[in-house]
């Protein structure tokens, strides 16, 4: 095999591992699920094949000026053609981009749906994510790292950070907005399709930067109004006696410093909201699954686990206590 | 031109080859052992100057740059010199009472202090305490990022050579009881007076206090954080070149005990805080314990130390506020991450600024004992196995 033609193999190798990436659909912005993501897809194919039909003319214009004939070479060498080809046409080519781009990505309501938009306050913190979901009376309720969004309803996410800059993006559902401090952003888009997507912090903002995500489920607004009665609703029910062992754990062993639990007196601010913590699909800002073995594990071991987070490790428990700790925290449902 | 090289290769193989004859017969004089290093033969006066020399000169330049923190401070002195007499007296030696003659026949012998401090300036004596000597028996400081402990007994050195026996007894002794033992007793268990496992030097005992703001009180502490702390000086977790040595001769039975007794005495009281601008810093140190600060993510001091707790978390109130301060240091410099429980303070201590440091602080001197007493009924439950 010569070299060239191995090189080719490679090129278009690598080519297809790309394409077959952005197919993965829990985190791409080729899958979008919402009309301002799907603008944005858009924009991605149009200047992706207009991208690509521009380079196969210039090659095929390089391989004229290479090897075509005389005539040819005298046609492409003419004054017109290098105006009209090298000024004029880039400058009309790219305006378009420009102003269609500028058009697209500019920030404010959903245009595409009526009803009344969802709004939820989301802070970004190092490195996790605050989220208050505000309701019509004026209260509302806070958890964390999770988003739950209604179909064919707008929402409206007010960005704000507790410290640095951090930035919202979840490809499948919109663009990526800033959070900055002192300042408020509006993230305003529409979900159309369900299912369970996932975003990320897309600014650098410190060590755990990195490991800063969240899940993001869209679900019929029947099934969503079922879930805000259930997420709003305080920390309850009947617990088992190794769950309540658990629990009064976590009241001695100093977790209420931090967290906030609803329905109990822990009143932490800190760390995130631990009320429904059973429910979620993923510990720590996405970064590990969620079950009572990981619960225990980011206990005990979280900063090997997300290093340089907020929450020191809590080596202090013995094995049944551990237990104990973690399954009252995967009760929390 | 070739001469000359050749009178240069020359020149260096006679080189190479009297250096390959010195290393051969330095070898085969160490393999023949005909130097005799007994040291009950002495140096030759040549040698001991040379070796005292050198010594000198390396501990000078050694200790270039060294700033020293104000040592005429009584709490350092005094914390210095009991530390001196169960750590340092053995080989010293002390006033009114000379070493053992088994270290007298050392050699070098440890110099009696009184005498040789006054050749060495206050950065010198830290850098020989804190580092210790080659070539000599004298040891290095026990926990290398203690600079505190050091500056204590360095304070106390600098205090020795005015100081009378009486006034060194008082000091060293603090509030322990004088043992009186018939013949019998002291043939079965000895004098007895061995000071470096004698709690109640420092920490005092039924109708005494700790001897000074930078002994932590240990009255009424909650029991499972004394064996705790007990267990973590004796294997090196938690570092302290005074208390490590302490704990290491303590072996289970003795840690339980001393805890027990600890524990189940009443709380000595805390404050009121007088130091100037006290209000303010009151005021500042109660915002701090129970509502945590905001800004640097450091929760409520009161959510962990007050109240229904674990039983290994320290109860703090009535605690000398320079004993917390100084811990609370110790935790911003990364020097007690190394236990269970220090990595969980580890993680929000190095967020508080000086200032809050010397707040909150206060504010636990301040508070008052009752809450310790209240919950001395926990320790039942929580004593460690």
């Amino acid at each position: 095999m010569s070299g060239r033609s191995a090189l080719a193999k490679l090129a278009i190798g690598l080519a297809g591992v790309f394409a077959l990436e952005g197919c993965d659909a829990i985190q791409s912005a080729l899958a979008p699920y919402s009309p301002e993501a799907a603008k944005i897809a858009l924009l991605f194919w149009v200047m992706s094949i207009g991208g690509g039909l521009i380079v196969t003319l210039m090659a095929i214009l390089t391989g004229i000026a290479l090897l075509g004939g005389a005539s040819a070479r005298g046609w492409l060498s003419r004054d017109a053609t290098i105006i009209g080809g090298g000024l004029v046409f880039p400058v009309v080519t790219l305006t378009a981009m420009l102003g269609y781009g500028l058009m697209l990505l500019a920030e404010g309501t959903a245009t595409t749906s009526e009803g009344e938009p969802l709004r939820i306050t989301i802070v970004g913190e190092r490195w996790w994510w605050r989220v208050f979901y505000h309701d019509r009376a004026g209260k509302g309720f806070e958890t964390a790292n999770e988003l739950t969004l209604p179909v064919e309803r707008p929402v409206e996410l007010e960005l704000l950070t507790a410290d640095v800059i951090h930035s919202l993006w979840v490809p499948n559902l919109a663009g990526k907005l800033d959070m900055i401090p002192g300042r408020k952003n509006i993230l305003a888009f529409t979900a159309t399709r369900t299912g369970v997507s996932r975003g990320q912090c897309a600014e650098y903002c410190g060590g755990a930067h990195a490991l800063m995500a969240f899940d993001v489920v869209t679900m019929a607004q029947a099934e969503f109004v079922a879930w805000h009665a259930r997420a709003a609703s305080p920390a309850g029910g009947t617990r088992t006696s190794q769950e309540q062992s658990g629990f009064d754990l976590f009241m001695t062993r100093g977790c209420p410093a931090c967290h906030t639990i609803r329905g109990t007196s822990a009143a932490g601010r800190i760390g995130p909201d631990l009320t429904h913590l059973g429910s979620r699909r993923s510990l720590g800002a996405g970064t590990l699954p969620n079950n009572i073995g990981t619960i225990a594990a980011w206990i005990v071991d979280n900063q090997h686990i997300k290093p340089r987070n907020r929450m020191p490790a809590f080596q202090i428990f013995d094995g049944r206590e551990l237990l104990e700790l973690a399954s009252f925290l995967a009760s929390l449902q | 031109m070739a001469k000359r090289q050749s009178q240069f290769q020359n020149l260096g193989m006679w080189i190479a080859a009297g250096i390959l004859i010195l290393v051969l017969g330095a070898f085969l004089f160490a393999a023949s052992g005909i130097y005799n290093v007994a040291a009950s033969r002495g140096h030759l006066a040549a040698i001991r100057w040379f070796l005292d020399f050198g010594m000198r000169r390396s501990v000078a330049t050694h200790s270039i740059g060294i700033a020293h923190p104000l040592l005429n401070d009584p709490d350092l002195v005094q914390l210095g010199a009991a530390h001196y007499q169960g750590g340092c007296a053995p080989c010293h030696g002390a006033p009114g009472a000379a070493s053992n003659p088994i270290v007298q026949h050392m050699l070098p012998s440890p110099p009696d202090l009184a005498k040789a401090v006054r050749s060495f300036t206050p950065q010198q004596l830290f850098w020989v305490a804190k580092h210790g000597l080659k070539y000599t028996g004298m040891p290095a400081w026990v926990a290398s990022g203690r600079d505190d402990e050091v500056w204590a007994i360095v304070a106390f050195l600098v205090a020795l050579p005015d100081m009378e026996s009486e006034q060194y007894r008082r000091l060293v002794e603090g509030n322990a009881e004088p043992l009186r033992r018939n013949g019998r007793e002291l043939a079965q268990f000895g004098k007895g007076t061995e000071a470096i496992s004698r709690c109640v030097r420092c920490h005092g005992d039924e109708t005494h206090g700790s001897v000074n703001a930078l002994v932590p009180k240990l009255r009424g502490q909650s029991l499972a954080y004394l064996e705790l702390s007990l267990r973590d000086y004796a294997e090196g977790l938690r570092q302290s070149g005074i208390m490590q040595p302490i704990a290491a001769t303590l072996d289970k039975e003795a840690v339980a005990a001393l805890a027990q007794y600890y524990a189940h005495l009443p709380a000595e009281q805390g404050g009121p805080f007088k130091v100037a601008g006290s209000e303010e810093r009151l005021k500042r140190g109660t915002e701090i314990a129970s509502k945590g600060i905001v800004e640097s993510g450091v929760p409520p001091c009161l959510a962990c130390h007050g109240g229904k707790s674990a039983p290994t978390f320290p109860k703090l109130a009535g605690q000398h506020a320079r004993y917390l301060a100084g811990q609370l240091r110790l935790w911003k410099r990364g020097l007690r991450e190394r236990t269970a429980q220090g990595a969980i303070m580890g993680a929000i201590a190095p967020h508080l600024t000086e200032q809050q440091i010397g707040d909150v602080a206060a504010y636990f001197e301040n508070l008052r004992t009752e809450t310790l007493q209240k919950s001395a009924a926990n320790d039942q439950i929580g004593a460690l196995p």
